[in-house]
């Protein structure tokens, strides 16, 4: 079942950029901060970019109040946290580019212009990369403001919109700055060195044929590299070796009592079945990619603070050691 | 009280809204198997459903609604009422909208054509939700079915759909639009530039950033849908009034996960704010004990009593060593599932809450252990969520906690 072992897999967190894709409820946000978190750790500078609606990581590390959103704050930890707010994130882009005072504001203050721009389609996701781009360009003194940028990709259920964005505009723009401007930053998307697309998913039918598709697109029109994928929630065997008969063992003792062997038979049953489920998942991921997979188990609980991220931080990377 | 049973019958659509990973395409499917049991002729429309559930009741991706065969229908208890399925291929719908609005073939085909269009037309605010609307609206007028149960798109905003069309008209209504539209409309002819630069510091700024080509084309993107913008403004009045008007039963349905609980009462205040009815609520894929077996007995054995297990499995004939890792398996498998249901029970109480304010059905489908991709299992899933509220097992007093 071990998925095949690629030999020029670079370690995780050697990277500019760390684009985190996948489903809602896949632990896409908590793989993010696990990674930021350990990142941290190391000692880089590393800056957390939320893609929502609501910001969510400073939850995560247990920080109350405020979360700084498009501003941004230091987690107690080390790692920069913001939520990418489009429309600031687009006056900032207009301000660097005209620089007329005022101009902005009353551009953006058009009740046309935002019925415009509430209807246009893209231009989230490109203001969005293009401020990546921007943090990613950022220098002080020469060094890079942030060694490592981990973005929490939107959960669409078209997979890659996000990251198609700077194709389509370059198609559609013949010149002008906005199309210099794109060039920049899918060269970025599509540098391999800098930057690495690390989707999750869960171990059932339909996440993993959904991350089948992403991996093809993201190979294809994309171009943006995957070297791994990370599986979430991995129930593994309640019995190992396995006992085959041993539900029907249970269910022949007398019902009731403590413990009810009902219950026993009910609780057993699912979870190998669960497990039965989720080999099936990872059989197919493996025999359709050549793609090393890293295994998460399942959590007892959801995972919320420091403690529990570095724990699960631990499980990741040992399973990439494995890898 | 409502029930599933009820809301099917008196409603023309159901809509059935969540976020990802809930399962809102299979208690789709299981709502209107459900109304077709009761006599119903019901229609589910989905969107990018599990491919084995599809090819389990036998329908394909299209534009036109499949009905399920009758040895299938009968497979699944389904006598008087009838059931069919469909896939809606969003992509192919727009287009088709475009060439019922258009004026002409030549106004259609400059639309096609345009650069703009090629690369948005997919990712147009909504397009896609606004054409799965657009369907549920001929389906709903076309009379063939008494109930349209609706799978909602999964879009990024799960809710976006319903504001899809307003915005899309809004686009080409918008005062933007205008400014860019009118001095080519008086020259009566589209490709010229169709601002005058210089006098209006808005596309100055425009310009400067996009480049001339670009705003050229956008300017007859607008304009070209501006000549349709009647068609599509009748068409967002009807579907709104097909939402809010009374004719649509909105369910909400969330799984355990406390994102999804979160979201899915978030979804359920934001439907009341527009006007939508909120019927139901379905707490999906929850753990839970099944008939007769006592979960809390796993909680209360003493030490004692797993021992006795162990010895009683091994006087059926287990050996000792294999006996006694059995029983500590079958310990940490039930210990951790009543752990899950316990939690599964908080974390979904403020959805339990909720359905009595709204006065709205909850039901709780509990986890299968395998995906639903058969008949029979859809049949199970239909069985729990028809089956009176209260009977059974459901998450006892998940609701009384405060």
């Amino acid at each position: 079942m071990r998925a095949p072992v690629s030999p020029q897999l670079r370690p995780l967190l050697d990277r500019r950029l760390v684009v985190v894709s996948g489903k809602g409820g896949t632990g896409k946000t908590t793989l993010v901060a696990t990674l930021a978190l350990a990142a941290a750790d190391r000692g880089l500078r590393v800056a957390i970019v939320e893609t929502g609606r609501r910001q969510q990581i400073p939850a995560l590390f247990e920080v109350a109040g405020p979360g700084g959103d498009y501003e941004g704050i230091r987690l107690p930890e080390g790692p920069w946290a913001m939520r990418m707010e489009p429309y600031a994130a687009l006056a900032e882009y207009l301000q660097l580019q005209l620089r007329i005072p005022g101009l902005v504001t009353r551009l953006l203050d058009q009740a046309a212009f935002h019925a415009l721009l509430d209807a246009a389609p893209g231009w989230r996701e490109l203001i969005t990369l293009g401020k990546v781009w921007h943090l990613e360009q950022a220098r002080d003194r020469g060094e890079p403001v942030w060694d490592l940028l981990i973005i929490d990709a939107p959960a669409t259920g078209h997979g890659l919109t996000f990251l198609d964005v700077p194709g389509v505009v370059i198609q559609a723009v013949r010149a002008g700055p906005l199309r210099r401007h794109v060039e920049w930053v899918e060269a970025m998307v599509q540098d391999a060195e800098r930057t690495l697309l690390l989707p999750i998913t869960l171990p059932e039918e339909l996440p993993v044929r959904e991350t089948l598709e992403l991996v093809e697109r993201a190979r294809g029109e994309v171009g943006i590299a995957v070297d791994r994928i990370v599986v979430n929630g991995v129930v593994d065997e309640p019995l190992r070796p396995p006992l085959p008969d041993l539900a029907e063992r249970l269910a022949a003792l007398p019902p009731g009592g403590a413990p009810d062997p009902r219950a026993l038979v009910h609780a057993f049953v699912h979870r190998r079945e669960r497990a039965a489920l989720h080999r099936e998942a990872i059989e197919t991921l493996t025999h359709a990619l050549d793609l090393p997979l890293t295994l998460l188990p399942s959590l007892e609980s959801g995972v919320l603070g420091v403690g529990p991220l570095r724990s699960l931080g631990r499980a990741l990377f040992a399973a990439e050691a494995r890898t | 009280m409502k029930d599933p049973e009820g809301v099917l019958g008196t409603h023309r659509v159901v809509a059935c809204v969540g976020s990802g990973g809930v399962g809102k395409t299979t208690l789709a499917a299981a709502l209107a198997l459900g109304a077709a049991r009761r006599g119903q002729r019901a229609l589910v429309l989905t969107i990018d459903p599990a491919r084995r559930l599809a090819d389990a009741m036998g329908v394909e991706l299209g534009s036109e609604p499949t009905r399920l065969s009758a040895p299938v229908l009968r497979e699944l208890g389904v006598r008087d009422g009838s059931l069919a399925a469909m896939m809606l291929d969003t992509k192919r719908t727009f287009d088709e909208l475009v060439m019922r609005f258009a004026r002409d073939d030549a106004t259609r085909d400059r639309i096609f054509a345009n650069p703009i269009y090629q690369h948005v037309s997919d990712a147009l605010a909504g397009s896609s939700e606004y054409s799965a609307m657009e369907k549920v609206d001929e389906l709903v007028s076309g009379g063939e079915y008494d109930v349209v149960v609706l799978d909602t798109p999964p879009s990024q905003h799960a809710l976006d759909f319903l504001e899809a069309p307003e915005r899309l008209v809004g686009l080409i209504d918008s005062r933007i639009a205008r400014h860019l539209l009118h001095p080519a409309m008086s020259a009566g002819r589209v490709g010229l530039r169709l601002f005058q630069r210089g006098t209006q510091p808005l596309f100055r700024v425009l310009e400067k950033i996009s480049g001339m080509g670009f705003l050229e084309d956008l300017s007859e993107f607008l304009l070209l849908f501006e000549e349709m913008s009647e068609g599509f403004r009748g068409r967002a009045d009807h579907v709104r009034e097909l939402l809010f008007g009374g004719a649509t039963a909105f369910v909400v349905a969330s799984g355990p996960g406390a994102g999804q609980v979160d979201q899915a009462l978030a979804m359920a205040q934001r439907l009341g704010d527009m006007g939508a009815s909120v019927e139901g609520l379905i707490l999906n894929r929850m753990r839970r004990w099944p008939d007769g077996a006592d979960g809390s007995s796993v909680a209360s054995a003493r030490p004692g009593e797993w021992v006795g297990l162990a010895e009683a499995l091994a006087a059926g004939g287990l050996g000792e060593a294999d006996a006694r890792r059995a029983t500590d398996g079958a310990r940490r498998c039930a210990e951790s599932y009543l752990l899950q249901v316990k939690r599964d029970a908080e974390t979904t109480a403020p959805i339990v809450r909720l359905a009595r304010t709204l006065d709205g059905f909850v039901r709780t489908v509990p986890e299968l252990p395998r995906d639903v991709h058969d008949l029979v299992a859809l049949g199970q899933i239909e069985a729990q969520l028809f089956r009176p509220e209260g009977s059974g097992d459901a998450p006892a007093g998940a609701g009384d906690r405060t």
